[in-house]
């Protein structure tokens, strides 16, 4: 409706000289990811892990809110689902291939593992050998990425046969997968956050951090898509289905999410502290010594309070002028926060500006390959799922009820 | 809803509108901003964490500190969920008042609510109400406003 009351689209951005700049991470990524692998394994694989982990949590961010979205039957967010789809895909068959260097460093870079083959087995790991141990480190990642395959690449699949046949059957098949998806979900994130993020210090225990990582990842996905979003609608492919609605109401959740992490990260935090016991506060000594601390503040004030400021107001949501700088800088702490939990393990003494080009070279190729794979998938099929059902609904169209045939038609006007 | 357009152009302040149903887009037909409750209940929030924090450490650092365990006397860790509690407590205060407030309640009558005509908003009539206080209001030429703008019937309701 408000789209209406709008003077004129505005017209599309040339975004012809960016084509490029995925060929270009990739490249210049890939040089600099091969250099430090050659020069420095270890810390290679520690460059590497903060790339890898960083990217996934948007795939797996993604592929929450194509779940809930089935879970709670959303009318409003039909229009930006096929973009989260393809974001959700992303944590399928690409990052099992990408995790291939951690596959292969993980003896490097986990001490557990080192001290397995020493034969060093100190208590903790002597407890936690049920989990920690070569096989389950390699079968938990399989049984991670098949799920992860399965689920995101059948959700899409469904979703684009709708596309075609508009049936009703594929929303029950989406909502059937959904249903044990969730599940499963909450299940295999938790095992990827414990077996390749808190392994790195395997004597520390937090039952947040699955949930912590959770957070984050859902975090980081909603400004993504808020962006692509609205720089599809700029550019056409979503022009009249992504309405004020559905960017106020992503804007909305990244608020509730902004108070989420806060609220895990701060409890795990607050409990350990409060407890005051060596087995859990080493973990955060460790991580309040050199710049780690400054680390610690920065995403304290600019991962919580700045972003929480900013989203508490109702109409600083739809600004772009706010929120584009927002969401490139949500992208920025959550690089800072995963960082401040892998980091410290491999270079104690806090950021180290020596293997930022290191750091760097990983985040450009991964994320690199991972717009490029993105962008393919996203030309290859309609913007939008064409003939969801709900897809007047969430358009505010009003559709008679008895014509259901006729649904599909009146889309003409959502074109 | 073209009445309500009508009149927002023509520039009353002081009315408003009475449906039997919440619709959709009628806020901003009469030209209405977003509620202002939100600054009250901020400002409510900033208070009780303020305040929790200042108890807390008022009572357990400066009037009578009691050292336990070595831990600082105090810290905004331990502070953090009793002021997180009062920045709750405060700002839903700060909500509901200010709505209070902002709505101009309470009020005990209003000559409205008399009009025997009145009580069908409720059921299925549209109410256009421009109150004689608004400073472009006069007789005759609401009454042709309204006329134009659509309306069954125009009322002057006195008290």
């Amino acid at each position: 409706m408000s789209a209406h009351n709008r003077p004129a689209a505005d017209a599309p951005l040339d975004l012809s000289r960016w084509r490029k700049v995925p060929n270009l991470l990739i490249g210049a990524g890939g040089l600099l990811a091969v250099i430090g692998w050659i020069v420095d394994a270890q810390q290679f694989g520690y460059s590497w892990l903060l790339a890898y982990m960083f990217y996934l949590s948007f795939g797996l961010g993604a592929l929450f809110l194509v779940l809930v979205h089935h879970l709670f039957d959303a009318s409003w967010s039909v229009p930006i689902r096929r973009v989260v789809e393809h974001m959700a895909c992303l944590a399928g068959p690409v990052m099992a291939l990408l995790f291939i260097p951690n596959a292969v460093l993980a003896p490097k870079i986990y001490e557990w593992m080192r001290r397995l083959q020493t034969g060093e087995i100190d208590h903790s790991l002597h407890a936690k050998q049920a989990l920690f141990n070569v096989p389950m480190f390699y079968v938990t990642a399989v049984v991670c990425f098949v799920i992860w395959f399965v689920l995101s690449n059948r959700l899409r699949y469904w979703s684009l046969r709708q596309d075609e046949t508009g049936s009703a059957e594929c929303t029950y098949k989406m909502r059937f997968y959904s249903f044990w998806g969730i599940w499963a979900f909450a299940l295999t994130l938790t095992l990827a956050a414990i077996m390749w993020m808190k392994a790195l210090q395997h004597e520390w225990f937090s039952t947040m951090y699955g949930v912590w990582y959770f957070a984050a990842s859902v975090w980081v996905a909603l400004p993504t898509v808020y962006l692509i979003a609205v720089i599809l609608k700029r550019q056409g492919p979503l022009r009249d289905v992504v309405q004020e609605k559905q960017i106020y109401f992503i804007g909305s959740l990244m608020l509730a999410f902004t108070v989420f992490w806060a609220y895990i990260s701060f409890g795990q935090y607050f409990i350990i502290w409060n407890a005051n016991i060596p087995e859990e506060t080493f973990w955060y000594v460790l991580r309040e010594k050199g710049t780690w601390w400054d680390v610690s503040m920065i995403i304290i004030f600019f991962h919580f309070f700045l972003p929480f400021l900013m989203l508490l107001r109702i109409d600083w949501k739809l600004k772009l002028t706010i929120m584009i700088p927002l969401c490139a800088w949500g992208w920025l702490m959550h690089f800072f926060d995963v960082a401040f939990n892998i980091l410290p393990a491999g270079r104690p003494a806090g950021y180290s500006l020596n293997w930022a080009w290191l750091d760097l070279g990983c985040l450009a190729f991964i994320g690199g390959l991972l717009t490029k794979v993105f962008l393919k998938n996203l030309n290859a099929h309609p913007a939008f799922p064409q003939k969801d059902p709900r897809l007047a609904e969430g358009l505010d169209i009003y559709v008679p009820p008895a014509s259901a045939g006729e649904a599909a038609a009146s889309h003409g006007g959502a074109k | 809803m073209r009445a309500a357009e009508t009149i927002r152009d023509a520039g009353f302040k002081k009315w408003d509108v009475f449906t039997p149903y919440p619709m959709h887009g009628l806020d901003k037909a009469m030209g209405m901003k977003s509620s202002k409750v939100g600054w009250f209940s901020f400002i409510g929030g900033v208070t009780g964490f303020t305040l929790g924090n200042l108890m807390i450490w008022w009572m357990n650092a400066y009037d009578y500190a009691i050292p336990i365990g070595g831990k600082p006397m105090y810290s905004p860790f331990s502070a953090f969920p009793p002021s997180y509690e009062l920045t709750i407590l405060l700002g839903s205060f700060g909500a509901l008042l200010g709505m209070l407030f902002l709505n101009r309640l309470p009020r005990l009558h209003h000559p409205l609510l008399k009009h025997r005509r009145f009580a069908l908003a409720s059921h299925d009539k549209f109410f256009v109400v421009i109150e004689t206080a608004d400073p472009k209001y006069s007789e005759t030429e609401t009454r042709k406003l309204l006329e134009s703008a659509g309306s069954r019937q125009v009322e002057v309701v006195e008290e």
